[in-house]
Order: C-alpha cells, then structure tokens, then sequence
C-alpha cells in the first residue's frame, strides 16, 4: 500500500485550526496523565507499606484518669488482668504511645553520652512482657523482657530511664550500621544507658507511615505520666468485634474515677493513615480519567467532522479507484499526524510539569518510562478514537460522488 | 435582538442535540472539577481572622539546641511554640494591646444536671485576652479578667455544642460544673465559632476546630497537668517532675499578641531582642538572633496549612477546565463551519459583522451558562462524595479534622460558578464566533 502524504499535508495545513485544538488537548492530557499515573504509583507504594504489625486483629481502648484521686497503676492493673483473662484475647499489653494512631513519643538515642556520636530518631512503645505477643512482632535476636525489668509507673519520676530496651532492625541498622546491635550500650538525651537486649523485624510506630517510620523501640514501663494510657490488645481472628465491645462495657463499669476516651480496632487508624494517599490516589485517577475522556471525545469528533465535511472528496476517490482500506489508512494517518504533534508537545510539557512538580513540591522526578509509557498509550487510545469515523468514511459509495449534496 | 438570538440558539441546539449535550457536559465536568478543588482549597487556604491580619501576631524565638535546628528540613525556622519560662516572661510586657498564651489540656466535664458519665473536653488553657483579640462571639456571659488569670480563679467558658449538650442550650452563666474533679464556675458561653483552619494552633491538627471548654492557663501549672498537644524538647537533664518540665527547654506554649501599630511592633520586637540578649549571656539562646512576630497570614503559610496535595488538585482541575474548554471551542468551529452558507445567507441580506457575531456568541453563551449551571450541580455532589470519602476515615475523638467545615459548599462557590462560566464563554466563544463572522459571504452563498 502506498500512501501519498502531500495531499494529506495540505488538507490537513489548510483546515488546521480543528487540527490544532486537538493536538493541544493531547499536549494536556499527556503531560496530567505521565505526571498524575507516576504521582499515583508513588502514593500506592505508601499505600501498601506493611505496618509490621498485627493490625488486623487490635483494638485500641484509650482511658483518661478523672482528677488526682485516680489511682491510676491499679486502675492499670485490674484492666490488663481482665483483658489477658477473656477468651479469645490473644495478649494485651498497656502503652503511653500506641502504634499508627500518631498519639505517642517520639525521642532519640546516642552511641555516647552527653548527645554525642552517632544519633537515631525512633519512636518509642512503652510495653511489659507481653508487648511483643501484642503486637504481633517477632525477635530475630536477643530476648523479650523479663517481668522484674518492667519499670513501674512513679508520679514523681516522668521520664524514668530504661536499662533495657529492645529495638526494630530499622533503628538497629541506623545506630549500628556496621555492627551488630545486640548486646550494645546506647544513651538517651540525658545520658542515661540502656542496653539492647532484642532485635526484632520492622514495624511501625505511633506516627506510622510518618519519619521515623520503621525505626522503633519498646521500652520495659508502665505508663500513666499523663494520667491516661492507652490498653492494646490483640486477639484472636473473628473475635475482634465482640471482645472490643465487651471489654469498653466492663472497664467504663468498673471503675467510675475514670473514662473511656474512645475505642477502636486499630485497623481504624491504618486505614486513616493511608486515606490521605488513597484519596489522592483517587481523585488524581478521576479528574486524569476524565480528561483522558474528553480528548479521545474531542479525537473522535475531529475525525467525525472531517468525514462529512469531504463526504464528495471521498466519494470522486473511490470513484476512481481508491480502495476502502486506502480511505481508512488516509484518515488514520492523518489522525497520526494530528497525535504526533500533540505527543511531541506533550512530551515537553510533561517533562516542565515533573520538573516543576518536583522543585515546587518536593517530589521525586518523573520517572521516563511513565512518558514512553504514557505516550504509547496515549498514542493507542488516540488511534482508536478516530477508527470509527474512518470505518465510516471508507463505507461511502463512489456514486456520491455525482450526486450533488 | 437578544430574545431572537435566542430563539435563533435553541433551533441551532434541536438539529444537533449530541452535540449541544457533549458541549454542557464538558463545560459542566470541568466547572464541576474547579468548584471541588477551588472549595476545599479556599477553606484551607482561609484566613479566618483576615480583619484582623496585620495586627496579630504569632510570637516565637528560636531557644532551640545549638547543635540543630528545630526543624532539620527548615533550619532557619525558629520552633512554633515558646518555654514556659520565655512565654510567661514575654507576657510580662505591657506593650501588646492584648496578649495570650495557651495551650491544649485534656479535661473531663462532669457534674452537669442529668449528667452520668463524665465527658471528655479538649480545653483550651489560655489567658483572658483570647476572646477579645480574637474576636471570639459569645452568646451568655463574657471571658475572664487578669484577676482570674494571676488566681487562677476557678472560671470556665464552653463552646456552645458543650453548652446544648450539658445544659441543653440554656444560658448556664453562673453555675458550677467540674473540670477534671474540680468545681469551676461558667462564666461564657460562645456562640457558633468555628474559625477554619485554626490559625491560633497549627501545631495541633488545625483543621480540628475551635476547642469546646477553656480555662485560665494559670491551672495547667497548678494542677499539673501536662499538655494534650505536643511537646518538644532537647534538653540534656532528664525531665523527672512537672516542675523539671516547665523549667526545662521544653517548647508547648503558642503565644500571641495584637500590636495595632508599626511602632508597637517595633517595640515589642525591641523588648524581645534584649530578653534574648540578656538570657544569652546567661548561657541561653545560643543559636543566631531569630526573634519574630508573624502574622496571621504569614504564620499559615509558614506552617503549611495547605497541604500540597490540594494545591496540586487545584491546579489539575484547572488543566481538566482547559481540555474541556479547548474541546467546547472545536466542537464549535465545527458546528459554526458548517452552517457558514446559512450565514452567509444572512451577511448577504444585510446582517452586519457584529450582528453575526452577537449572534454566535448568545448561542454560546447560552451553552456556557447551562454548563455551569449542570457544573455547579456536580460541584455539590463531588463536594458531598469527598465529605462522604473523608469522614469515613476519621475518628470522631477530639481533634480530629472537621471535614464537613472544609467541604462545605458556600455562596463562594456560586460566585467561582458564574466566574467560570462567564470566563468560559469568553474562552470557548469568543474565537469561533470571531472566526464566523470573518467570513466573506460570497464564499458560502456558492453551492458547496
């Protein structure tokens, strides 16, 4: 099949106003789509970051004290005794900081005293012995806590220094990148040592997918230094629901100097802490759906156009001689050209976007084979827009062409 | 003239009603995409106090370690919040016209008539000048006075949600109640307040809304109750009591000032200045001079009250706009084209240039203004799907964003609408109609 292009050209350069406006509308769309499908990737990447926890199967329940009466460490007790006792409760432990719910400490250790050497963000889990079975998380080295090294909650001593402490391999890693952590002497801010008697997989902490993400520590104490602490309990698959109910009723029954703030599973808070990602995700897919659609509508009504507006031309060619696949080709091409202008330009404005979005925004720069990708479909999408007019131009009969319209 | 355009319009839409339709819609989903993002991003973006913005003031001094920054990524900004020594030293000065300082406690209402279990309360301990600096609405009673601030005397002020919800609505001005097992005296009743985003503490979540109790700061030290909010330090002595804490270097205070003149800023700055230069020689303030009084504006801009993400949505729903309109304007140099030899029959009958282009341009007109009529339509009902999307994802506990505040449809949206869709009908219209009534009319009145 030979296609002679000169015609084309100038047919095409003669009414090429519609031409224009389309090829501007794939510049756009292009530069949304590369730009928004790469922002979208990047969200989705957050989005399934594991948490490292059990997630699925806790619940939060988070008790305040009511004024200085409040004997908050039996308080403390009598609730955990109960949890550890229903059936179905898996483990449960007492915390200040709660995984994901972004209501905890952070803080930072030293390899010296006196906030020297190398230092590390972290975000700390105050637990007792069960707070790895709590959890869900899993030692790869060292030991869990022993009962007597859970320091027990004194009004008179807020920050209590730790001796032992057991970290994520995240914040092992940071401290000790050449080494390994286990065994070793760390400092807090106010050069206390602790010793790092465990090391377990990486799991979040009270920020979740916020710095410092997977670098945590569980610190052996009981809490109350706000007079208010949170009960973490994991239990076991399909009993979530049921067990959380019960235990709000008990506790907001059993002792009247207190109150139940709220309770949550704590699937809850995951799913709040994504839902900023997701939502963006969301509207980013939309609002870059639609303008995909209004252009493949703006495509398809060019070449509709086109089709009519040279229904006679179309009519004298195949009168003399012009095949049905000639008239196909003929507008396919011509819808190429009209898409590789469109593409060209949107290639570069695409790059600009990224580029901006990136100094502007702080995100990372796009990656090229979002654009090639990008173009090939935009590229696909558009040729298949104008298949149908073109089907219809090429069923025009040859006699049109002595009628008069 | 303008009824027969119109007439000459709705002919031109019943021969080609697709088009017509695919013409309202784009216009309709674009102005629909802008409203969305525009509502939610002018919530954000508010200033809420914008009357006020140039006499408050956010009052900081950097009193951070000198090892580091505050904030790593931002060195050069000093922390948000002030030490309590700095901040009650500060409060000392009598050159503000008002001046507060606050932060967030958590409290326990109990003891309310007909009340069973106590109810937590976000409190705001503050000083006295808050609700006139701020211009806080109360609908019984008033604030506190600085007799009640140096007590701290027992006084309390509810939101009016906690007012309906612990007296039903009615003006409870002079009965007790008890925050956190004290008997404290309500002495304010606000009325609907709800400044968005909060401009006086971003350092908490600012889109949570105004707190629904407040009380003389004076008890968070009395009491000892530590801050809900956050709490940042760097200090090397280990915090063992309450009194460590607020002798620390621990920042939690915001502080505030209204300053109505450039001298009195000046002032104020001066006073701040040789506070920062006598503590510096007693080993304090060790890091470089960085004293400042931020306004309003200023200050939610500094601390990123926007989030990226709208202003990223803001401008994708513009470049959806521009696809859209850029496909109105082909579609109708299409539709006009092919009419030309009707318009050509009308130029040569004697219709003038701008007759025909008066007459194209109604038609669009008329296009554009169902568009944003159907757009403002789809407005609310995208508004409603974000509310619907966020809220399902928030807790209803204390401090948790106020989505329904932000996704809330106002006469803005109405005025961006009709803005959009004037701006429209230039854009789409103004070139084909321009374009039709260019052409020589010999041309078209020739068979095709």
């Amino acid at each position: 099949m030979t296609l002679n292009l000169r015609p084309l050209l100038s047919s095409l350069l003669r009414s090429r106003t519609g031409a224009i406006l389309v090829a501007l509308q794939i510049t756009i769309a292009l530069a949304v789509m590369v730009n928004a499908v790469w922002i979208v990737s990047q969200r989705i990447a957050d989005i399934e970051q594991p948490t490292g926890i059990d997630d699925d199967h806790m619940f939060v329940v988070a008790i305040a004290g009511l004024g200085s009466g409040f004997d908050l460490s039996s308080a403390l007790a009598q609730d955990l005794a109960y949890l550890r006792g229903l059936p179905g409760v898996v483990a449960a432990t007492a915390t200040e900081s709660a995984p994901l719910t972004g209501d905890g400490q952070g803080t930072q250790l030293f390899l010296q005293p006196g906030q020297r050497g190398r230092s590390a963000a972290l975000g700390v889990i105050q637990t007792d012995t069960q707070g790895l079975r709590t959890l869900g998380v899993s030692l790869i080295a060292g030991r869990n806590f022993r009962p007597n090294e859970i320091q027990p909650f004194s009004k008179h001593s807020l920050e209590q220094s730790v001796p032992e402490i057991i970290v994520s391999r995240a914040l092992a890693q940071a401290l000790f990148p050449e080494s390994d952590a286990l065994g070793k002497v760390v400092y807090d801010g106010a050069g206390r040592p602790m010793t790092i008697i465990g090391v377990t997989h990486d799991f979040m902490g009270p920020v979740g997918l916020g710095n410092p993400k997977y670098q945590t520590a569980l610190y052996p104490k009981t809490p109350g230094e706000y007079g208010a602490y949170f009960l973490l309990v994991r239990t076991v698959p399909g009993r979530l629901d049921v067990l959380m109910q019960t235990a709000e009723r008990h506790i907001g029954a059993s002792n009247l100097d207190r109150v139940i703030f709220f309770a949550h599973p704590l699937q809850f808070y995951h799913q709040r802490m994504i839902a900023e990602n997701r939502n963006m995700a969301i509207f980013l897919s939309a609002i870059t759906a639609m303008i995909l659609a209004v252009t493949c509508l703006g495509i398809f009504g060019l070449a509709t156009y086109n089709v009519s507006a040279r229904t006679r031309q179309i009519g004298t060619r195949r009168a003399v001689g012009a095949r049905r696949r000639d008239i196909i080709a003929y507008f396919m091409v011509e819808n190429a050209f009209i898409l590789c202008a469109g593409v060209l330009a949107g290639c570069a404005l695409a790059l600009a976007t990224g580029y901006w979005l990136s100094v502007r925004y702080d995100l990372p720069r796009l990656d090229l084979y979002y654009l090639v990708g990008g173009v090939l479909f935009l590229w696909i999408v558009g040729e298949l827009a104008a298949w149908q007019p073109a089907r219809r131009a090429a069923s025009v009969a040859p006699s049109v062409a002595t009628r008069t319209v | 003239m303008l009824a027969y355009y119109l007439r000459l319009a709705a002919t031109s839409f019943r021969r080609t009603p697709g088009l017509t339709a695919l013409m309202v819609c784009a216009i309709a989903l674009g102005i629909g995409a802008c409203i969305v993002t525009l509502t939610v991003y002018h919530a954000m973006s508010g200033n809420p106090i914008w009357w006020k913005n140039n006499v408050l003031y956010a009052v900081t001094m950097d009193s951070w370690d000198p090892a580091q920054p505050f904030d790593t990524d931002r060195p050069a900004l000093a922390p948000p919040q002030l030490t309590y020594r700095d901040a009650t030293y500060l409060m000392t000065s009598s050159i503000p016209k008002h001046k507060a300082i606050m932060t967030q406690l958590l409290g326990m209402l109990s003891g309310a008539p007909g009340q069973r279990a106590p109810v937590p309360v976000m409190t705001r301990a503050t000083t006295g000048d808050f609700f006139p600096m701020f211009a806080v609405p109360f609908q019984f009673g008033g604030g506190w006075d600085a007799a009640a601030d140096r007590g701290p005397q027992p006084v309390i002020v509810l939101s009016h949600a906690e007012n309906e919800k612990l007296f039903g609505g009615i003006d409870s001005v002079g009965r007790t109640i008890l925050w956190n097992g004290r008997q404290f005296r309500i002495v304010g009743v606000l009325a609907d307040w709800e400044p968005v985003p909060r401009f006086y503490d971003v350092v908490n979540n600012p889109f949570a809304g105004p707190e629904d109790a407040y009380v003389p700061f004076n008890w968070g030290p009395a009491l000892q109750e530590l801050p809900a909010g956050p709490s940042s330090g760097w200090g090397s002595q280990p915090v063992q009591s309450y009194q460590d804490f607020i002798n620390d270097e621990d920042v939690w205070i915001e502080m505030w000032v209204e300053l109505p003149t450039a001298a009195s800023r000046a002032r104020m700055l001066a006073f701040m200045n040789s506070y920062w230069a006598a503590q510096r020689k007693d080993g304090r303030f060790q890091r470089p001079l960085n004293n400042h009084l931020t306004n309003v504006g200023d200050w939610l801009q500094v601390n990123h009250v926007v989030n990226d993400d709208n202003s990223i949505l803001l401008r994708l729903a513009f470049a959806f706009l521009a696809v859209c309109l850029i496909n109105t304007v082909g579609i109708l140099l299409a539709k006009f084209l092919r009419r030309s030899s009707v318009t050509g029959l009308l130029r040569a009958l004697g219709a003038s240039r701008g007759q025909v282009f008066c007459q194209h341009l109604v038609e669009v007109a008329v296009i554009a203004t169902l568009g944003a009529a159907v757009g403002l339509l789809l407005g609310v009902i995208g508004l409603k799907a974000v509310e619907a999307l966020y809220t399902a994802a928030s807790a209803m506990d204390a401090g948790s964003t106020n989505y329904v505040a932000l996704t809330h449809f106002d006469p803005i949206g109405i005025g961006w609408a009709l803005g959009l869709a004037v701006l429209s009908t230039v854009a789409a219209g103004l070139y084909p109609a321009w374009a039709i009534g260019r052409l020589p009319p010999s041309r078209y009145l020739k068979s095709q």
